[in-house]
């Protein structure tokens, strides 16, 4: 540990220049940027506290951005892109990661993490990570499109969790019917024109039997599947299914009313689950939890997932400090850490989700354990963003019924031709 | 020129230097490089950079989402401010007739301009709720799809947007009928003039030159109106509250196209610009020092 330090200070003052002290002379410092962590406790501190106590000499300062995704990735591109080494180690959001490693601000972590070391953590958390022969970070925190039901209410009309969406309307349809509760909806979704509504597209996509990208790189492989399923949304609207204003609906919007015993179905993600099970909500020990349903006809359904990844910046000054940090907070003890109790986040590491302790902090983790092994990742590539931003409005417009979901898909898929285009 | 003269100018031009060069670095500057970078295909993440001319502005010419931006822009612009000012000056001759209160009424008016307008976007998110918003609730329960709506999501951040900044207008325009001297409306009263006419050939005319620079404040403000949108609707649905700016943002720090985002930056420039001098000239006409 002592010979690792003193390495560490011989390659800070290597690289460090005149803004490093000489070696020998102090401790380093490496600079954690990080969202802003949610929830009732914060893991981050205690873990940082855990990693300079195991690697004396190195300090870690964390910084934390803004909770808002559009303000973190502003941050992080004004500084990569001016080359800055201000900070060290940084979180994520997994749709940056093949950008950010294309414009090549991050450092390739490949020949320091071995395939063996991420074959812990979800499949799907290690494509996102390990784009074009690279391995650009680690994963950290997963999230799963799941669907919430009210157990309670199915049971008490004898079904169990729909498999299809069809099978979902009618039980929507029963229930209603049967509980005349004017102020109880059917099935509440994201759909404001923001990234959230793309992840419930691709979702519907996916449970049609299609995708955003093909196999071979084409946008949009089978637009009549796809406008089948953008169709069968705004139908969902439509019909009454879903009350209109899910339209201008996001996760928090749509997470209370249902928190609230106002709805029989939700589409959200696994800390959804914590909030519905707190002491005081109306709905504790009624919420069930199921795969998302497929479409007749199409596939069975699966669940988009998210999350955050370890990254290191490639112009840091201490890069064996910061793979350091990254490889601890990916590790087994790091990630045990953030499935403690009251942490609103849920690990990559999918041995967790059977492990005692963390199954008592949140017991719905044995279940979303499978849901996330079915998962799919939105497309890993490095033109996501600029796909996700040129589809938001389109998919918005199908939703509202300004456009029928042929021309939004068939506008959409003009201008993405065009912004690649100009890319080559 | 004497001597003496060419001294005095010698001696203007060193003083105005520093705040020459100041304003050149500040503003110049920058202005110049996003009109540079508007000529180029720039996308770092691609390492892209190469110069294209008029390029994105030919695009942007027959972009369909650029026109509509520039339409929300325009209909944000016209209806926010045109409420704005009727409603600041209706509110500025209130406080003038209001006889008590008049401190606690001025402090209440001034708590939604000093708002950061990320706060009464998150406050407006909550009124205009479906189900639980003040808005509904005051409107008899029905579940009004505010936001959600492309008919109203428009209308509803105009009404967010005249909220917030009316007050600046009502202060500005009470500030003025303050100075307007007593006598003119006595002798007024004394030539028999009615309450409207008194309203119409006096104090309207008075206030024209405050007017006149409110206009201008806000009519600039509300072409570069951002953050409402951005927080409230993130210009959906379906773009019907997407301005210029937000979409030159969606283009330059979401997609990373920094050419192509800094061409819509030099539109709203160029729209800016032109409306500010058009308003400068209509003040200089109206006898106002520009």
């Amino acid at each position: 540990m002592i010979r690792r330090a003193g390495l560490l200070l011989a390659l800070a003052a290597l690289l460090g220049g005149c803004a490093e002290p000489p070696a020998g002379s102090g401790p380093i410092t490496i600079v954690f940027k990080h969202a802003k962590i949610l929830g009732s406790l914060d893991p981050i501190p205690g873990l940082l506290r855990e990693f300079e106590r195991r690697h004396p000499g190195v300090t870690v300062r964390s910084e934390p951005l803004s909770w808002t995704s559009d303000e973190q990735h502003q941050f992080y591109v004004i500084n990569l892109d001016g080359r800055t080494p201000s900070f060290d180690v940084l979180l994520l959001d997994v749709i940056w990661v093949p950008e950010f490693a294309q414009a090549g601000w991050l450092l390739d972590l490949s020949p320091w993490v071995m395939p063996e070391e991420l074959a812990p953590h979800f499949p799907a958390a290690v494509a996102a990570a390990t784009w074009g022969h690279g391995v650009w970070g680690m994963p950290w925190n997963m999230n799963v499109g799941v669907l919430y039901y009210r157990s309670d209410l199915l049971a008490k009309y004898g079904m169990t969790a729909p498999r299809t969406w069809e099978a979902l309307v009618e039980q929507a349809a029963r229930v209603r019917a049967g509980e005349r509760d004017p102020r109880l909806d059917g099935v509440l979704w994201q759909g404001k024109q923001y990234e959230g509504l793309v992840v419930n597209t691709l979702e519907h996509f996916w449970a049609s039997g299609t995708s955003l990208l093909g196999d071979d790189g084409r946008v949009l492989p089978d637009p009549e599947r796809a406008a089948a399923a953008l169709g069968f949304m705004r139908g969902l609207v439509e019909r009454g299914v879903s009350p209109g204003w899910v339209t201008a609906g996001d996760e928090e919007l749509t997470r209370r009313p249902f928190g609230d015993g106002r709805a029989v179905f939700v589409r959200s993600w696994p800390y959804a689950l914590d909030l519905f099970e707190t002491p005081d909500s109306p709905v504790r020990g009624r919420v069930g939890i199921a795969a998302l349903p497929g479409h007749a006809g199409g596939a069975a359904g699966a669940g988009a997932t998210g999350g955050f990844h370890l990254a290191v910046n490639r112009r840091t000054r201490h890069p064996d400090a910061a793979i350091a940090l990254v490889r601890f907070l990916a590790s087994d003890y790091g990630q045990r850490a953030i499935a403690a109790p009251g942490v609103a986040l849920y690990p990559t590491r999918a041995a967790l989700y059977h492990d005692a302790a963390a199954v008592r902090a949140h017991p719905g983790m044995p279940r979303f354990h499978d849901l996330a092994l079915a998962a799919r990742p939105r497309p890993v590539t490095p033109y996501y963003l600029m796909m996700s931003t040129t589809l938001q409005p389109e998919f918005s417009a199908a939703v509202v019924g300004v456009k029928r979901p042929e021309q939004a898909l068939a506008y959409a898929r003009r201008r993405l031709e065009y912004m690649l285009s100009g890319l080559r | 020129m004497t001597a003496r003269q060419r001294a005095d100018r010698r001696a203007g031009l060193a003083f105005a230097a520093p705040a020459m060069l100041a304003l050149s670095a500040l503003a110049a500057y920058p202005a110049l490089w996003v009109l540079w970078l508007s000529l180029q295909q720039r996308v770092p993440i691609f390492g892209i950079a190469r110069f294209v001319g008029l390029d994105h502005f030919v695009f942007l010419a027959g972009d369909a989402r650029f026109w509509n931006a520039v339409r929300v822009t325009l209909v944000f612009t016209l209806a926010s401010v045109a409420l704005e000012l009727t409603l600041g000056v209706a509110v500025a001759l209130a406080l003038q007739r209001q006889r008590s209160g008049r401190r606690l009424a001025l402090s209440l008016l001034l708590l939604g301009w000093a708002l950061p307008s990320v706060v009464t976007a998150k406050l407006f998110e909550w009124l205009y709720h479906p189900s639980a918003g003040l808005v509904n609730v005051v409107l008899g329960g029905h579940a009004i799809n505010w936001l959600g709506d492309p008919r109203l999501a428009l209308p509803g951040l105009v009404a967010a947007d005249v909220w917030r900044t009316m007050p600046f207008v009502a202060l500005l325009c009470y500030a003025r009928l303050l100075t307007i001297p007593v006598e003119v409306y006595e002798a007024a009263r004394v030539d028999g003039a009615s309450r409207g006419a008194t309203l119409r050939s006096i104090t309207l005319p008075l206030l024209r030159p405050i007017l006149l620079i409110a206009l201008l404040f806000r009519t600039l403000d509300a072409l570069r109106a951002f953050d409402l949108m951005f927080v409230l609707t993130g210009g959906g649905p379906a773009n019907t509250t997407e301005t210029l700016t937000v979409y030159a943002y969606r283009s330059l720090f979401q997609t990373l196209q920094l050419g192509f985002g800094a061409a819509i930056g030099v539109v709203v420039f160029a729209l800016v610009m032109a409306v500010a001098w058009a308003y400068l000239r209509a003040l200089r006409g109206a006898g106002v020092a520009a």
